[in-house]
């Protein structure tokens, strides 16, 4: 059998190499610093600094009134009439189900398991936003880490052009080393217990395999709002 | 790909070829540029390096413990897990799963294990559809082609070229504006991604303790692929594993900053098995993909270093060399510095992998700019006394070693050389420099200079030298 072949072999190899390379593990701790990059006064600006820095839209706001009227005015740009979206009380906006309500927009059903699969994906396909929110967001490179799982579907922070991300400034870490210390602390082992997929997200989707140029949105959005609302 | 023409020739293409040179200039200036900044920025960007090193040592040096440990939690969260001593035995099992499961069309985010077993050719043989959906992979998907840089795959190619590409397969009207080409190839292969079957994905890093699969990416690609079809097939050399999740801590700080100047890359997506039970989306099955394909063997050797690579292109950008020839002329999967040390380890079936250990001035460039700070020209060295062990040295490289050792063993054969060159010089030589020189020395003037010697040599030098201080002693 392959597994015991290949072990057997490694094993082998390894009673060669493994003093050297247990030599070298041991030169220094594994410990990830949980930032990299010097410190700034402003946490929250620093994150706001950084997602602009990457193309992405982002809102520094006070309020839950005033994110939604940001969400308000972009529903009103994309003409949408759905959202691919996570479970509105997952997102913690307070009114959030309310704005959308008003607008007449429906949250999809982004359920794309058994038969109807591929159906179930083009019907997605069209609808202009995505709404998430976050389990954290690291302020030294301008990343949302969302913790996806049940009322928080990948797609939605994947298929339409425009991702709206709610972030509170109580989710906001400095470095990414600090943002596992707390993913661990808060899930330790179940951590990929209810979930297949954690996401680390830092920019819209981009690509420079043309000449170098840079561009937005082969994939993924091209459009990235990102609102911190400082309540809540 | 079977190699048809030998490195020699493919280098003298690649350096013949200007829009090559131009892009491949533009890229890697631009990546090393990108780099270094990122690097700079870092408070401690040494000790960063030394612990990415040390994570990635003590990995290999418990390879044994941590792959049964990630096949094993893999398995808990009721995935796949395939153990595929070669390229061969992985392509069975993909090629079987894809026919039991009735799967018609595949769409692939970049893998270069995959590309290392010719995986493409054998699904496409076997008459799946396969769609690279790395805009630069499918660019050279269309054009029949391999990337010819690890992180840049198309850098090769002109915007020009990919218009007409798009144009002949995709119907779009020409154009010289890269957004119109990008959102042609947004809505083709998003398509494609909703209507395939199964995705096939590499790993950046299997998690071991989370049994999960780490993937780095800017496009979405990688995420589509392993969201939307139903079957999601992730491809992992043996090697590329770290112990425990708080490892990322180091890796993704060095990854994207090493690879792109970038301080996270776009998409970096933790997957851990099939989709649960309470998920809406997600892939319905999830298949592991070991692959050896000489990693165990080369873990025992005197190379086992090179396999803390973590793939992120630096030494590529950094090498003269790459710089001026590029990733094709390499012939293999890998290119670079650390191709040079991989394909003749991981690819031996390629006639001419040995000479590859060759393309290089040993600088040292590629080790200074390497995360996990890889001895990358120790190990070009001893490619090469393996090669000359293996007796592939050249006839021509052998007996000038032969005349060389002659000359630098007897001082009376040493002082004719020199003036015999010095003559020679005076000769052919035009404003201190050979143009040509005759074969078989006319393969290096072939695309540079060699400068003539000095009209006086070192000795002749040494003995004015002690003459005047002998006159203004007395």
């Amino acid at each position: 059998m392959s597994r015991d072949q290949i072990l057997a072999a490694i094993q082998i190899s390894l009673n060669a190499n493994r003093p050297q390379l247990l030599a070298e593990a041991a030169r220094v701790t594994h410990e990830p610093p949980p930032f990299v990059l010097p410190a700034q006064d402003d946490l929250a600006g620093q994150f706001v600094a950084e997602v602009q820095k990457l193309e992405g839209k982002a809102y520094r706001v006070a309020t839950a009134e005033e994110a939604l009227a940001i969400i308000e005015q972009l529903i009103i740009e994309t003409q949408a009439r759905q959202v691919i979206g996570w479970d509105v009380d997952q997102i913690e906006l307070p009114g959030l189900a309310a704005l959308l309500a008003a607008h007449g927009v429906t949250p999809a059903i982004a359920d794309i398991r058994g038969e109807a699969r591929q159906a179930r994906l083009q019907e997605l396909e069209p609808i202009p936003i995505c709404l998430s929110g976050v389990e954290l967001a690291i302020a030294e490179s301008g990343t949302l880490l969302l913790r996806h799982g049940p009322g928080r579907p990948r797609l939605a922070s994947l298929l339409s052009p425009c991702h709206i991300a709610i972030v509170f400034e109580r989710q906001l870490v400095r470095g990414l080393g600090e943002a596992l210390t707390i993913l661990l602390k808060r899930y330790g082992e179940e951590i990929f217990g209810p979930t297949s997929n954690l996401t680390f997200i830092t920019g819209p989707s981009r690509t420079a395999d043309i000449e170098m140029t840079l561009s937005l949105g082969i994939h993924g959005p091209p459009q990235l709002h990102v609102i911190l609302v400082a309540e809540g | 790909m079977t190699q048809t023409i030998a490195f020699y020739d493919r280098v003298d293409q690649a350096l013949h070829d200007t829009s090559l040179q131009t892009a491949l200039n533009r890229a890697t200036t631009r990546f090393i540029g990108n780099r270094a900044s990122a690097i700079g920025a870092l408070c401690e960007a040494d000790r960063l390096r030394d612990q990415a090193r040390a994570i990635r040592a003590y990995a290999l040096a418990h390879l044994d413990e941590l792959l049964p440990q990630l096949a094993a939690n893999v398995e808990a969260r009721g995935g796949h897990v395939c153990w595929a001593s070669d390229g061969e035995e992985a392509r069975r099992y993909i090629i079987e799963l894809a026919r039991a499961r009735g799967v018609r069309s595949i769409v692939k985010s970049k893998s270069m294990a995959s590309e290392e077993i010719h995986l493409n050719e054998a699904l496409e043989h076997a008459g799946f559809e396969v769609v690279e959906t790395d805009l630069g992979e499918y660019i050279i998907q269309l054009a029949g082609e391999t990337p010819s840089h690890i992180i840049a795959p198309a850098i090769h190619k002109t915007r020009e070229q990919v218009s007409a590409l798009f144009e002949q397969h995709l119907g779009m009207p020409p154009t010289t504006e890269v957004p119109p080409m990008i959102r042609t190839a947004r809505r083709a292969l998003r398509q494609r991604f909703l209507r395939a079957d199964m995705g096939i994905s590499g790993v950046n890093f299997g998690v071991a303790d989370s049994g999960a699969i780490v993937i780095v990416e800017n496009e979405g690609n990688a995420r589509l692929s392993t969201t939307v079809p139903r079957i999601h097939v992730a491809i992992m050399g043996i090697e590329r594993i770290v112990a425990r999740l708080a490892d990322l801590g180091v890796m993704l700080q060095v990854l994207a900053r090493s690879a792109t100047g970038q301080k996270m890359s776009v998409y970096t997506s933790l997957i851990s098995g099939p989709a649960r039970p309470g998920e809406a989306d997600g892939p319905e099955e999830f298949h592991l993909v070991l692959l050896d394909n000489g990693r165990s063997r080369m873990l025992g050797g005197q190379y086992a270093e090179a396999l803390l690579c973590i793939r992120c292109g630096a030494c590529l950008n950094a090498c003269p060399v790459y710089q001026a020839i590029g990733g094709h002329a390499y012939g293999g999967v890998y290119s670079g510095p650390i191709g040079a040390i991989l394909t003749p380890l991981l690819q031996p079936d390629l006639p001419d992998a040995y000479l590859l250990p060759q393309a290089s001035s040993l600088c040292g460039a590629c080790q200074e700019v390497c995360p996990v700070r890889i001895a990358i020209p120790d190990m070009l060295l001893r490619h090469r006394a393996d090669a000359v062990q293996a007796g592939k040295a050249h006839p021509l490289e052998k007996a000038a070693i032969r005349g060389y050792t002659l000359t630098m063993t007897h001082p009376a054969i040493y002082r004719a050389s020199g003036k015999a060159a010095r003559l020679f010089s005076r000769i052919l030589a035009r404003k201190g420099r050979f143009r040509r020189l005759p074969p078989p020395l006319h393969l290096w003037t072939k695309q540079r200079d060699f400068p003539a010697p000095p009209p006086k040599t070192f000795r002749e030098l040494w003995a004015e030298h002690q003459k005047r201080r002998h006159q203004n002693e007395v």
